[in-house]
Parts: structure tokens; sequence; C-alpha cells
């Protein structure tokens, strides 16, 4: 039937309207007040009234990490006239001590990024507000900002808030997970957000841990100690490169770049540092003298560790001038942070090692804390100021180094560690069946395709069963369990994120982080090299699925007069499009990866299967309900026109190694062309690779002896003439017929 | 037959070189080599030239504007390159190859067979260019160089 123009209008109505619909981001986004960071009264500038309820004023920023304390005023005419935050403000620096008398000290507000340095999907970390009693009871929480592309667009905020509240009445020191965790782990497991894994679990390790690390330095939870190191006895004196070579000396270096200044060709810091207590060492360093002089010093689970440094900035800082404490260095065992005090730094003047170059800047530091075991693995933290060179804005980076004694220092050498199991390994334990059975699906479409040959042969034009029965049911298990449950249709946001990893930095956690799509675009490549990206747009993507079973179905009813094919040229040149669209997100992710996965809702994927289209806001739910109603009438109008995805993909499938079977006639016969819902048989019989989606409706007629015209013809002629039907070759024709001469017996009757 | 059996079948010269090792050197040749001798004038060589340097230009100054220097050199150069090399191609090796990777079909390439063709080769090329870069070390020593910092920020 002719095309009715006003409902390609309507299309693009509605398209201007998502496109602007996109700027409707959620608050999370608004930029933070720059003195959150630093300023002493992190209270003048974040919300610590709603994460710590009942409190009525709080401290100045205090201790390392930072955090601050939270009173309630005990007598009520105290409180008069002090609600206001600038009554506050001067009750801060006039009375602080006055307050504490007074007030009763009820728990600790802090801001994660004061504590912890956690990117989550974005690479960017999500700013945490977070309220704990006196008792280590997580009493509030607030997202302040964050970069999450999928919850600024597409999974309301109310998801958020949602899974946040989840930490409330939780204990600082419990060992929290997203996911149910197993009966008697002693884990609590949270519910995830959907589709959005990796954030949740960035979100839970900067909420959990920086609960830990304040609950630790207030002292509401005890560290567990580790067993100490008991030493061997070695008398030899290695040299300072000897000790440098077996790790009993460890190096971290910091390039001024790293920290957003210019590079001057020196190190910003050049540290080397090393455990002391290890009588070898320690006498190798300071000599037999200076080492039992320090020894003497030391309590029993007291430890000494040197630093010596080189470089344009300094790991003393002035910091400790200030407050005492050591702002430049720490030192990190598995979740336990130790920082150091002026009243822990002891002098060293002099390396005895033989080798050992010249520093500009060293000294000792001691740990008195039993939780520390030098016979454990632990890191040493440089922390850096960094200067964004857009924003001018600083924030805090770690740089980090592992320290393990090596094995010859240790009795019994060094104690078997297990590893926390990265995140990924956690989710893909936790999907198990899932996996499972997506490999299963992607097995058996793989399978089904491979046999196609048999397929098609045994279907005809008019009875298409052995082909479509095994299709719908992909269709089905597609939209159902891969769409709907486990919400793994792949996306062009996806691809994107591939393109900056490779520019910028690659990153296997991030992919790995999501089971199933990891493993559909490993069958997406391999199978679009094979065979063309059809075998994914027409079998397996959920929506693509989706969006033909809508027409189907609608060609079961009467409203089957109202379908309509676009003419060939008008295809022709409307099928660029999607290839407009690729291009296009792919030159903005360049330039704001941000922007581009707000235009890649242009996709409706979202909307369909990841965030419902009821949790929508109506613009991007009329979008999809009028692509739904346009499906309907015409076949995937979306795979045809608009889908990146689809344009993306088609591009690598100008190399698919194996192509469809054509026959010389296909030049002038146009059945198949007819046929061919996706429209990529051009007049002169020729398959575009990149718009076929391997329906096989075409591979049906070319063995069909009732549909295609020249196997008709053969057929009727044979007929005619009396001559036998073979059978119809590889080649699409049938087997010829040759007269045996008559001297010869028939191959058949020898054997 | 394939697909695309009824195109004019455009062979490069070598296809039917009996020797497969001269065979895969030439591929390998055509692959990074995208002039022949015949069939490229001068002025369309110069025009070819200034399409991939304004594509460049521009894809440089979109991206530095975002604050992005480094990496849009690089990319800048990539997508002029390409620009120019799809050009080039067009005139002087306009064929690409049909079927299997291993096989010896090749077909006369309209303009969209040769912007996949050169995009994807390039980017699979750019891949392990960087790969071989980082493993011998040129890309941290470079990354060292203060002259190069304003590169890397
Ligand atoms: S074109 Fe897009 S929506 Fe359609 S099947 Fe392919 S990926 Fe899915
Ligand atoms: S009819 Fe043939 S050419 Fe058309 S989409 Fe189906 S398989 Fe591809």
């Amino acid at each position: 039937m002719r095309f009715p123009r006003s409902l390609l209008w309507l299309g693009n109505v509605l398209l201007a309207l998502l496109w602007s619909a996109a700027g409707f981001a959620g608050s999370y986004d608004a930029p933070l007040p720059p003195q959150l960071a630093s300023d002493p009264d992190l209270c003048a500038y974040a919300p610590c009234r709603e994460v710590m309820p009942g409190a009525d004023s709080f401290s100045l920023r205090k201790g390392r990490p930072g955090y601050v304390e939270a009173y309630r005023i005990r007598d009520e005419y105290e409180k008069a006239g002090r609600d206001g935050r600038k009554d506050q403000e001067d009750e801060h620096q006039e009375g602080e001590r006055e307050e504490r008398e007074h007030g009763e000290l009820i728990g600790y507000v802090f801001l994660s990024t004061d504590i912890v340095d956690i990117p989550a999907y974005s690479g960017k970390p999500m700013v945490t507000l977070i309220g704990m009693d006196t008792r280590g009871i997580i009493r509030g929480v607030r997202v302040l900002k964050h970069s999450e592309p999928i919850l600024l667009v597409g999974i309301p905020e109310a998801q958020l808030d949602r899974f946040i509240a989840q930490y409330i009445g939780k204990f600082a020191g419990a060992k929290v997970e997203i996911g149910t965790s197993l009966a008697g782990s002693g884990r609590i497991g949270l519910d995830a957000i959907s589709g959005a894994t990796v954030t949740v679990i960035a979100e839970n390790q900067t909420i959990m841990r920086s609960a830990y690390a304040v609950a630790r330095q207030v002292g509401i939870v005890k560290a567990v100690p580790r067993a100490a190191a008991r030493f061997t006895a070695l008398n030899d004196a290695p040299d300072w490169n000897a000790m440098v070579r077996e790790g009993a000396i460890e190096r971290l270096t910091v390039k001024p770049g790293d920290l957003g200044l210019p590079e001057t060709g020196e190190p910003y810091i050049d540290m080397y540092f090393g455990y002391l207590n290890a009588p070898a060492i320690g006498r190798a360093m300071l000599g037999a003298d200076g080492y039992a002089r320090l020894m003497a010093d030391l309590k029993a689970d007291e430890h000494a560790i040197f630093i010596v440094a080189n470089g344009l900035g300094s790991f003393k800082g002035s910091g400790f001038v200030r407050g005492g404490i050591y702002d430049r260095i720490q030192v990190l065992q598995e979740i336990d942070s130790f920082t150091f005090r002026d009243t822990d730094y002891l002098n060293l003047y002099r390396i005895e090692a033989a080798g050992a170059p010249s520093f500009r800047e060293s000294g000792i530091f001691i740990i008195r804390n039993p939780a520390f075991s030098a016979a454990y693995p632990w890191h040493m933290v440089f922390l850096g100021n960094k200067m964004d060179r857009e924003t001018r804005v600083k924030s805090f980076v770690n740089f980090e180094r592992e320290y393990w004694l090596p094995a010859r220092y240790l009795e019994g050498g060094r104690p078997a560690v297990s590893q926390p199991e990265p995140a990924w390994q956690a989710i893909w334990k936790a999907k198990q069946v899932e996996i499972a059975i997506f490999l299963l699906l992607l097995a058996a479409t793989a399978t089904v395709y491979g046999l196609r040959d048999h397929l098609v042969r045994r279907a005809t034009h008019k009875d298409k069963r052995w082909v479509s029965w095994p299709k719908y049911a992909i269709w089905t298990a597609s939209i159902g369990f891969v769409g709907f449950y486990t919400m793994a249709q792949p996306s062009i946001t996806q691809v994107l994120t591939w393109f900056h990893a490779l520019a910028f930095e690659w990153k296997w956690e991030l992919f790995l982080s999501d089971p199933l799509i990891f493993i559909f675009w490993w069958f997406l490549l391999g199978t679009t090299l094979v065979w063309g990206r059809g075998l994914f747009c027409g079998w397996l993507c959920p929506y693509g699925s989706l969006s033909e079973i809508a027409f189907k179905l609608t060609r079961a009813t009467p409203l089957r007069r109202f379908q309509f094919e676009l003419p060939q040229r008008l295809h022709d040149k409307l099928k660029w499009t999607k290839y407009a669209v690729f291009a296009g997100l792919l030159a903005v992710s360049f330039w704001s990866m941000g922007a581009a996965e707000q235009l890649a809702e242009i996709e409706p994927f979202k909307t369909t299967f990841l965030v419902g289209v009821l949790n929508r806001s109506w613009p991007f739910a009329l979008y999809f309900v009028a692509l739904l109603v346009l499906s309907m009438f015409t076949e995937r109008p979306f795979c045809k026109y608009l889908c990146p995805l689809g344009a993306g993909l088609a591009m690598p499938t100008t190399f698919r190694w194996f192509g469809l079977k054509r026959k010389a006639e296909c030049t002038t016969c146009h059945a198949c062309q007819a046929g061919c819902g996706p429209q990529a048989i051009a007049d002169d019989g020729r398959i575009d690779p990149r718009e076929c989606l391997l329906c096989l409706d075409c591979q049906i007629l070319y063995y069909d002896d009732h549909g295609c015209p020249p196997l008709v013809q053969e057929r009727k002629r044979r007929g005619k003439a009396g001559l036998p039907l073979t059978p119809i070759a590889g080649n699409g024709y049938y087997i010829p017929i040759k007269p045996v001469p008559a001297d010869k017996p028939a191959q058949d009757d020898v054997t | 037959m394939s697909e695309t059996h009824d195109l004019p079948t455009m062979l490069p010269h070598y296809a039917a070189d009996n020797s497969r090792m001269a065979w895969i050197g030439r591929e390998i040749w055509d692959h990074l080599w995208p002039w022949s001798r015949r069939g490229f004038g001068r002025h369309r060589f110069l025009l070819a030239l200034s399409g991939g340097a304004a594509t460049a230009v521009a894809v440089v100054w979109l991206l530095a504007a975002a604050g992005r220097i480094g990496p849009s050199v690089v990319i800048g150069w990539w997508v002029g390159w390409s620009v120019f090399e799809v050009l080039v191609r067009m005139e002087s090796k306009p064929y690409i190859k049909e079927g299997p990777w291993w096989g010896r079909h090749y077909r006369r390439a309209n303009l969209m067979d040769m912007i996949c063709y050169v995009s994807f080769k390039n980017l699979l090329l750019g891949a392990l260019l960087f790969l071989a870069l980082h493993a011998v070390g040129v890309l941290d020593f470079l990354q060292r160089l203060p002259a190069l910092d304003w590169l890397y920020r």
C-alpha cells in the first residue's frame, strides 16, 4: 500500500521531542560548592542535619580522615536562636568547647571523598554524605553528586534513594554486599539497582569503607589484630641495591603530570620506603647501634618504617605543623589505615646501607597499632592534591605502592593471604544460572543458524515453520529472558565506552562487571565476522525481536491492510540515517561522553527494558509508543533507519566471511526482493549484507521449486518432458540429468 | 555462489599469483599502502589531501575545545588520514575482499564499502600499533618526555 506520509512526520516530531527531552537530567549533576571539599566547617556546605537526625550543631572538620561531630543540645534555652547557620558559624568560632560541654555527642557526619577515592562507572567518585551515631549505626546517607550516566538519564532518582535507604540502621563494621549473601557467611546482602550494578557496587564500597574508617578512628570499631611477624635471624647486611631488588625497599614515584602540573623532567616525588623492625633490614639501614636504639624506643606492637625521597614535592608537607598530623602519607593494610602524628616521627640522619643515593627528605615513622602486622602486605599511600586543568578544582588523589616483607626475613616465609575477590568475580558467581541459560541460548541460536541449509530446504515459501518456529522461540527467549529479565540488551553506549577505553584507558573490570553483556559482545563480534550483523539483529536483539513480533502479530489481524513498506528508492536514501546517527554519537562522545550518553536515548532500549516505559517521563514514553505503533505497520522502522548499534554492526558486516546464496538469475528475477522485509535486496538482485537481517526468506525461496522462478520453470519443463526431478544441489539448481554413454555401465550398477 | 556474483569483479593484479607467500605479501602491502600507479590524477590527490587535512583540523579543534589536547591529536590524525585514504583508494585501489579473509575473491568497492574497510582496518592497525608501542616501552618513554607533556594532559 502507499506509504502514509503523516506517520513519518509523526515519527520526526517525536524524535525531535525525544532529543530535547534528553536534556532532562536529575538534580545529582549540579556542581557542588568548591568549599565543600576543604572548608573546616563542612556542615555550612552540606546538609548534615539530613543525615544525622536530631543533631543541633556540628563541630568543625577534625581527624584524619576528616569527619565532624554532631551534638544535640540538652537544654532547650540553649537551642534558641541557633537554628540558622550564621549563628552556628559564630558559635563554632567562639565557643566550640562550651558547646561540647553543654551538648551531647550523638554521632559523626563525614563526606566520602574525604576518606576514600573509589571511582564509579563514570570514573568519578559518588560524593556521599554519611551520618553515623555513636554506636556506629548509620543514620542517614545522601548522595550529593554523581556522574553516573545511567542514573542521570534513565533509572529514576527514586531508585537510587531506595538503594541508599537500605544502609540506614546498618552497623559500620558489618560486611555489606550487593546481592543476596550466602546464609552463614556473616554478610548482609543489599538489593542492587537493576542495570546499574557497577554503580551500586562502587557506592557500597564508598559508604561502608568511609563508615568503617571513621568508626575505627573514633574507637567504635576495634581493629582485629593480625598475627605478628616473627623475623628470621639473618646475619647478612644487604646493600641498598640488593634491598631494592628483593623488595625490602620499595619505590613510589609521582610525576607532576599526575597531579595536573607541568612536567619538568623531575618527578614530583620519588619515594623509597621500607620496614625497619626486621633486624637485617634495620641493621643494614641504621647500623647495628642505630637499630638497637630504635628498637629500645619501640614497644612490642609498634612498627618503624623509613621514607626517603627526592623530587619537587615533599612527603612531610606542611600539614603536620598545623594539625600535628602528616597529611601526605598513610599506610594501608586491607581496610585499616594508619596515619602519623608529629609524635610518631623520628629523624633519620644517615643511611648506612652501601650504595644508597642521597635524598632531600627523610624520616622514620612509627605505627602504634596492634592491628598492623609486617607479616602481611601493606600499602604506602601518597596523598596528592590534583588540580583539574579545566575547572581548576582541586581534588585528592591517592598513589599507592604495595610492600610485603620478602619471605627470607620472615620465619616460615610469607603467610598465605586470601586476596579479596574482585567485585566482578562476585557478580559472575552470583549470576551463574543466568549465565548458563544465556550461553545455552547463544549456542542454540548459532546452531540453528549453522543448520540453515537443512532448515531452508525443508521449508517452503508457503510454510516456513522449519525456520520460523525456532526463530520465534529464540525471539521469545530474547525478549523475555535477555531483555526483560536480565536486561542484557546491547546498546550503542557500550560501543562508545569501548572507543573511549581504547583511546584513553582500557579497564577490563569495567567490561567484566556485566557478565551477560560481556559474553554477548564476544558472541556479537564473532558472529558478525562470520555471518554478519544479521544473526544478532534478526535473531537475538531483544528490541529488534519485539519490533518484528509487533509487525507479525499485526499482520494476523485486519489491521494488516494498513501495513506498508517505504518505496525502495526512499528506503535506499533513509537507510543512511542510522550511519549518520552512529557517526554523530561517536563524534559527540569524544567531545563529551555524558552528552553522547544522553543522545543515545535515540535507542528506546532503556525505556523498553531497563527502566520500563511506566517509569519514564512522557517524552520518552511517547517516543517508545510511537516507535512501537510504527513497527506494527511497517517492519522494523527503528532497525532500518535509526539504530546506531545496527549501523555500528553493519559496518564490519562488509567483511563477513560467509554470505548468502544467490544464483545467476537473481539479477533479473525480483521474487526474493519482493519478499525481503528488511529491503536488503537491490534491483540487480545483489544483497546488501549491511542491511540484511538474515531472516532466510530468500534462502527458502532459493531451494523452493514452487517459489523460485528458475526452479519452477525447470520443474515444469521436466514434468512436460517426462524427466525425473533430481534433488536440488547446493548451487540452487536441480542436479542435471546426464545421459550415461551406452557402452559404459551406470555408476549405480557397479556399486 | 556469493551474494555479489553479478558485480564486475575488479581483481587486483596479484589475485591470481600462484605463490601463496607472494600473494599474502602483496595483500599486506595493499592494506598498508593505499596508492597505486593507476588512475590518480594530481588534482584529485590534492583534493583528497585537503579533505583529509580539513577533517583532521576540524576534529582536533573540536576536541581541543573540549580540553583534550593529547588524544585529540591522535584521533584527529586518525580520522583525517582515514578520510584521505578512502578518497585515494577509491581512485587507486577501488576493490575490497568478498567472503573469507583467506579467500581470493575481490569485488569493486562502492564508497560505503570503502569507508567500512578503511575505518575498520585503521582501527585494527591503530590498536595493534598501540599495543606494540606499549609493549616495547615507547609510550612510557614518550610520556616521560617533558617536551611532550602538553600531549598527555
Ligand atoms: S538494528 Fe538495532 S534494534 Fe534493530 S535488531 Fe539491530 S541492534 Fe536491534
Ligand atoms: S530476505 Fe534474504 S536478503 Fe532479505 S533480509 Fe532476509 S535473508 Fe537477508
